[in-house]
């Protein structure tokens, strides 16, 4: 019916329907054109960094978002910033505050339930400073421990020496890094301090202690400051653990004459986190006492935990 | 009435191999521009070695005559690589033996060994738009043709002296063989389309699954004549089809000299690796694939993903042009075998272009979804779809333009033209900018559609692989940064890479490469999700987890450099 106007509005919209097609590609390029355009200059990263470098206290997280931006990150903001603790984090439990330095107005998921306390922004750079709801105070970190005069380290009766030496480190494949300074045990074994990367290939700051059968590898934390828990993470090398088909590694926890807990980590489990409760301990000072066991090759294993 | 400048007759002919070609020569002329500015991927070093050895065998031909024959001289040049085909090593060889040793008309010898490559993706183009124009117009095919010139990926792959692009070439030039020998039935078209299969075969293996394009077409095609036209069964017969299961395998043996002795072993060897290929890991939304099951929306995310998405707009509307075609004929077919009622069935094609084309993109894409089917190769692997895509989308953009005409068509002649003009630069501005833009970075380049490289690494999309970027990270900051004689880890970038990058004066020739992060002043790690855990090394290495400098493309850090504190 020529009179229909719906039927007119059909008919008009029929024939103009083709324009979606050109319009498409308007949109398209005008897309690409914004997203090409640098997200923030050089002077906005080093202006966000110096309010980093003034606002951030030890105890505070140094993050980026979104997560690929990092290795800009680590290079606009260095290594007195982006330490190797914030970096490779065990989580963020332990941290009072976050500055998540972003880009594009990404977010980290690990601060949705965090509170804002404000926000700064640098042309094209954000500092966002999210508080910790329940910041956990940490007593002792063992990974810090890692160190001739406060730990020990022992396999089967045998004391490992520690040396300091170069690292050692290779292509894809090697495993983690091992490290220049190392308690190094007969037999092959040795304890120090790396960077494993998990199952999701984040970076964790942990004691390497690989075990290599046998006698299990004897870890002597001196000084440990107890709380009421012993929280923790521990993992296998991505490389090792992935494929699932290596034997489990069993991580013991002795103090105060007794066995806190015996920890299994099986293939597969990836960054896996335990708590552990001391509260018999809490307020007390002495011997923290780590057991690694495992069979099998490729069982490149690390722990990190911390008493609170 | 005034003549149009320029006109054609309605016929495609041999004016349209002229624009055929001069899409191709421009194309080719584009990539050769890019040459140098793209570094090595860790096959394309493989293949140069091949080649050479390959083509010094027929120039051992040429010099000795008979003594080349026997197996020694054969294994000796033929046995480097050969788990694939001699054709494409082979033209690689012979072009840096005349372009760049003899004649010199290269100064890069990875230039020469690339361009028969580059003038396959020219063959691809030429193609595509040949195929186009004759399937539905000129303004279908020559859309086409830079349409699938216009893929980030094609682009990218066509650069290289690898195999990839060279079989989709092949794959579109044999569709087209086989069409034109269905339609002219004449000698020469059934011996060409015999003779292509053959080169295909020994392009890349993708070419054993092209029966199950053409046998399915021949037989839905020529199946229920054959059944009723006994007297006449000479004419009936698929004679393109046959000559390519017999000329196909026995130019396959003619050009690959290695499987001239111990012929089954070998043959059967060739099979065994293809069907046991190992697993290399991909990255697809923020995993990491090792191993079967490959998930199954890989393909449909990558094309989404990495094709221009106008061009997979236009791709839509020439589907859905193309199926409600069938639709039409299908409902016909069963209205009249259930009521015989005798009614018109829409226009047949009796070359069944539709189906070939259906089948083309199908099998080109089918073994890709499958679980157990390796996707570490990304993309490149069924790149021999996209020119059949492009074709559709040819198809697509014929249908709008022809919608607007009617839409404007009170509008004045100039006016009528400048929309045509218009409409043209829509739908290839966007695919042309992103395109150019995405070069030397073609595989971490994503369509503006994901939010373009940035959008990809917030899916967890692969950056890259095979080590590339190295060559570009020395140009911004190795060959101007670092002391004389500094040693460099190279991560991902193969040794015989880096020795040639730097034959060619693309990275300083006075560094050294070392084979682990402790044992370097600067490394380098070429981001990929598995990458990280040599990032870590490094960290522990080098006492510092701040790099020097992160190479990054649209913000997208694509290679970190760390020095040594």
């Amino acid at each position: 019916m020529s009179g229909d106007p719906s039927a007119k509005l059909k008919a008009r919209a029929g024939r103009w329907a083709f324009a979606v097609v050109p319009l498409v590609g308007v949109v398209e390029l005008l897309s690409f054109l914004v997203q090409t355009r640098p997200a923030a200059s050089d002077a906005d990263w080093a202006t966000a960094r110096e309010y980093v470098a003034t606002h951030a206290r030890s105890d505070d997280l140094v993050a980026f978002a979104p997560r690929w931006i990092d290795p800009v990150g680590r290079e606009r903001f260095g290594s007195a910033l982006a330490t190797l603790e914030r970096e490779a984090r065990p989580d963020e439990t332990r941290f009072a505050r976050a500055l998540e330095v972003s880009i594009r107005g990404a977010h980290l998921p690990a601060f949705k339930d965090w509170p804002r306390e404000g926000e700064q922004r640098f042309g094209g750079v954000t500092v966002t400073t999210w508080d910790n709801p329940e910041p956990a105070r940490v007593l002792t970190d063992l990974v810090s421990l890692v160190n001739p005069q406060q730990m020990r380290v022992s396999r089967g009766g045998a004391e490992c020496n520690f040396v300091r030496g170069n690292p050692q480190s290779g292509g894809l494949g090697f495993g983690p890094a091992i490290p220049g300074d190392r308690f190094v045990c007969g037999g092959g074994g040795f304890v120090g301090m790396s960077v494993v990367a998990d199952l999701s290939y984040l970076p964790h700051r942990c004691i390497y202690a690989p075990p290599v059968g046998g006698a299990p590898t004897r870890i002597q934390f001196q000084g440990v400051h107890f709380g009421t828990r012993l929280h923790g993470h521990h993992a296998l090398y991505v490389e090792a653990e992935r494929d699932r088909r290596g034997a489990p590694v069993t991580l013991t926890f002795r103090a105060g004459g007794t066995t806190l807990a015996s920890l299994e980590h099986r293939d597969g489990d990836g960054w896996k986190g335990f708590e552990l409760d001391t509260s018999p301990l809490a307020g007390t000072t002495g011997e923290l006492v780590a057991e690694v066991t495992g069979e099998g090759e490729r069982r490149m294993y690390c722990f990190e935990a911390d008493t609170r | 009435m005034k003549r149009p400048w320029l006109s054609l007759p309605d016929r495609i002919g041999w004016r349209d191999h002229g624009i055929g070609a001069a899409m191709a020569a421009f194309y080719v002329t584009w990539l050769l521009a890019g040459a140098r500015s793209l570094g090595f991927p860790r096959d394309e070093g493989v293949y140069f070695r091949a080649g050479s050895s390959y083509f010094r065998w027929y120039r051992l031909v040429w010099d000795h005559g008979r003594e080349a024959f026997a197996r020694g001289p054969i294994d000796a040049a033929f046995g480097d690589n050969h788990e694939h085909p001699a054709l494409m090593k082979t033209l690689f060889g012979a072009s840096e033996y005349f372009l760049h040793d003899r004649w010199h008309v290269f100064d890069d010898a990875s230039t020469a060994y690339r361009l028969p490559g580059m003038a396959m993706a020219g063959l691809a183009v030429w193609v595509t738009y040949l195929f186009g124009a004759r399937a539905f117009n000129r303004r279908a095919g020559a859309i086409a043709a830079a349409l699938l010139s216009l893929m980030p990926r094609v682009f990218f792959n066509s650069h290289l002296a690898c195999f990839d692009v060279p079989i989709a070439a092949m794959w579109i030039l044999c569709l087209y063989t086989y069409w034109r020998s269905a339609e002219e039935r004449s000698i020469g078209w059934f011996i060409a389309a015999g003779v292509t299969y053959g080169l295909m075969l020994e392009t890349k293996h993708n070419a054993w699954l092209f029966p199950a394009v053409v046998v399915p077409h021949a037989l839905f095609v020529w199946g229920r004549a054959l059944a009723k036209a006994r007297a006449a069964l000479w004419r009936k017969i698929p004679w393109g089809l046959l000559s390519m299961a017999v000329l196909g395998p026995g130019v396959f043996l003619l050009l690959w000299p290695y499987l001239w002795f111990d012929t089954e072993a070998r043959v059967r060897w060739y099979a065994a690796f293809h069907l046991n290929h190992e697993y290399y890991n991909i990255e697809f939304l923020g995993r990491n694939y090792f191993g079967p099951p490959s998930p199954p929306l890989y393909l449909p995310v990558m094309i989404l993903a990495t094709v221009p998405s106008i061009t997979m707009l236009l791709f839509f509307v020439g589907t859905t042009d193309r199926l409600r075609h069938a639709y039409g004929r299908v409902a016909a077919w069963v209205r009249d075998a259930l009521h015989r009622t005798g009614a018109a069935a829409p226009e047949s094609d009796p070359r069944e272009t539709d189906l070939l084309l259906f089948l083309g993109f199908c099998v080109a894409v089918g073994p890709f979804i499958l679980p157990r089917t390796p996707i570490f190769g990304a993309t490149k692997h069924w790149l021999t779809a996209y020119p059949v895509l492009a074709i559709v989308a040819g198809r697509g953009f014929d249908l709008i333009a022809t919608s607007m005409d009617r839409a404007i068509q009170t509008l004045r002649s100039g006016v009528r033209r400048a929309a045509r003009v218009g409409l043209v630069a829509c739908v290839l501005a966007a695919p042309a900018a992103v395109t150019a833009h995405s070069h030397p970075f073609g595989l971490s380049a994503y369509v503006p559609f994901v939010g373009g490289t940035q959008g990809g690494a917030d899916l967890g999309l692969n950056r890259q692989f095979w080590g590339f970027t190295t060559q570009t990270a020395a140009k911004r900051f190795l060959n101007d940064q670092t002391p004389p004689r500094s040693t460099v880890f190279i991560l991902d970038t193969t040794w015989d890479a880096w020795n040639r990058m730097q034959e060619e004066h693309r990275v300083r020739a006075d560094l050294r490469v070392v084979g682990a992060p402790g044992d370097a002043m600067y490394s380098l790690v070429q981001h990929e999700l598995h990458m990280s855990e040599v990032d870590y090394d490094i960290w522990i290495a080098d006492g510092s987890d701040a790099p020097a400098y992160v190479m990054t493309h649209d913000d997208v850090p694509i290679v970190s450099i760390y020095r040594r504190q």
